[in-house]
């Protein structure tokens, strides 16, 4: 789904992305992780073009990125959703026009538009709020509002730049439902990037660290599963005891 | 209605019609180009769209020397300007070209201050979503900074009305010059007070209009 080809990307002398060479195969949850500063969302970044490689290339859905002319570029991004961890939602649009102003761009035909709206809106379960505006939604509804933007146009490919990284516990549990279902229901792989552990480990199959802006390790795991922390006060202390260390004699 | 009033009820609705004419055109002006330079203007700045220091520091340069120009100085410079594009530097007509000119300056300042509060995430995104640039602005740019806008012709509408006041020098008419005629220099001070509150009103009303229509659209 994604090869990239001993990409590079720097920042006036500062190298962020040191020749990174990557296959992302299809259907995959592919988690990017590590620490802060190490080049994860310029990575991310580089697989839609936002930011152009130094050197390399960037082969997408068997196209080369790196080789299309602006317009071009922008009907290869019309298949590829991205999310971000501020949401970027336009503010004085309602839900509704955030969701179907990508479908607007996408020139999808005006007569079906509108059912589509709502079924992305059914999807993250948000279509009774369509005519409720950005302001009025919790963080987690809106993170939701952006996944059914970035789903209206069919893509088979969804970046996510710490989708999570502004949400509790719970809430971030829920979105990273939601991205496991997208990913079940429609096939989309998704490429997720994040500073957390706990939501590499929940929902990826293939991980790869990224450390000083170059490739560290490329790894397969086993996704653990979305732990749902519920508000029950004996489930804290279950967490806090369970690595078997009980101090309090 | 005051005796005075009714004396020169003639030469006020001429001078009333005479400032809209002036704030009506430099209004135009502000919104026709005004609005795309200081568009323009914020995509060329460093880190945006069309960065483009070269663009940017020629446009910023003119419009700073335009907007510190003292007015009544600008004007002046322009006379041979607005006698080639009117005919003659005298009268209203030739009044709108230095108005509009410093109305293109001034506006599109305040356009490029809106824009730049606009989350640089969203236009991200609209980039993401494969948006061309027409669209960026159209569709993200000026929805997101609508209220700004508003609030910011609110405020150059004002500085217009303030500005036409002058344009007695070349003969422009309006309510500032009929003021200073016939109330201040032939001592009628009672004119002049109904002349200044004519004014007052006025701003007071688009104050209000803008302030209102700029609550009314931010749904931020
Ligand atoms: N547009 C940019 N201009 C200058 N430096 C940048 C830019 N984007 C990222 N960087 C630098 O590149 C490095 C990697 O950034 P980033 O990819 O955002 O890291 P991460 O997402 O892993 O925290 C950081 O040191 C950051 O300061
Ligand atoms: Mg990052």
């Amino acid at each position: 789904m994604i090869n990239l080809h001993n990409v590079s990307k720097s920042f006036s002398e500062f190298r962020a992305v040191q020749s990174v060479s990557l296959s992302i195969g299809e259907k995959e949850i592919h988690g990017i992780i590590g620490a802060s500063g190490a080049g994860k969302s310029t990575l991310l970044r580089l697989m839609n073009l936002l930011e152009i490689p130094d050197t390399g290339e960037v082969e997408v859905n068997g196209r080369l990125l790196t080789r299309l002319n602006g317009k071009e570029l922008r009907e290869e991004r019309k298949s590829i959703g991205m999310i971000f961890q501020h949401f970027n939602l336009v503010a004085n649009k309602t839900i509704y026009e955030n969701v179907a102003v990508s479908l607007k761009l996408a020139k999808y035909p005006r007569k079906k538009r509108r059912e589509r709206v709502l079924e992305c809106l059914q999807f993250v379960g948000l279509a009774s709020y369509a005519d409720k505006y950005p302001a009025q939604l919790s963080g987690g509804q809106k993170q939701r509002v952006a996944i059914a933007r970035a789903l209206a146009n069919n893509p088979q490919l969804l970046l996510c730049d710490e989708p999570t990284s502004s949400l509790d516990p719970n809430t971030t549990a829920e979105i990273l439902g939601v991205l496991r279902d997208v990913n079940r229901t429609f096939g989309v792989t998704i490429v997720i990037v994040s500073h957390e552990m706990d939501v590499i480990k929940s929902i990826c199959n293939r991980v790869t660290v990224l450390a000083d802006g170059k490739l560290y390790e490329t790894l397969t795991i086993e996704p653990k599963g979305i732990r749902i922390i519920d508000g029950d006060p004996e489930s804290f202390v279950k967490q806090l005891t369970e690595d078997g260390e009980l101090n309090n004699a | 209605m005051p005796e005075v009033l009714v004396h020169y009820q003639m030469e006020i609705w001429q001078s009333i019609s005479e400032t809209f004419i002036m704030v009506g055109v430099a209004i135009l002006a502000a919104v026709i180009i005004g609005l795309p330079v200081g568009t323009l203007l914020f995509l060329c700045r460093k880190g945006q769209l069309f960065e483009n220091s070269i663009v940017f520091s020629s446009i910023n340069l003119v419009v700073n020397v335009i907007r510190s120009f003292p007015f009544l100085l600008l004007v002046v410079f322009l006379i041979p300007f607005t006698r080639l594009v009117i005919g003659t530097a005298i009268g209203t007509a030739a009044a709108t070209v230095p108005l509009s000119i410093i109305a293109i300056a001034h506006y599109s300042r305040l356009v490029e201050q809106s824009l730049l509060d606009v989350p640089r995430g969203v236009l991200e995104a609209a980039v993401s979503m494969g948006a061309s640039v027409r669209e960026i602005i159209f569709k993200f740019l000026f929805v997101e900074a609508r209220s700004g806008l508003v609030l910011g012709l609110t405020t150059s509408i004002i500085s217009f009305i303030s500005y036409s006041t002058i344009m007695g020098v070349v003969g422009g008419g309006g309510i500032g010059d009929f003021a200073i005629r016939y109330g201040y220099q032939q001592f009628k001070t009672d004119l002049m007070m109904y002349m200044i509150l004519i004014m007052v009103i006025l701003v007071q009303f688009i104050q209000f209009t803008g302030t209102t229509v700029a609550r009314l659209i931010d749904k931020r």
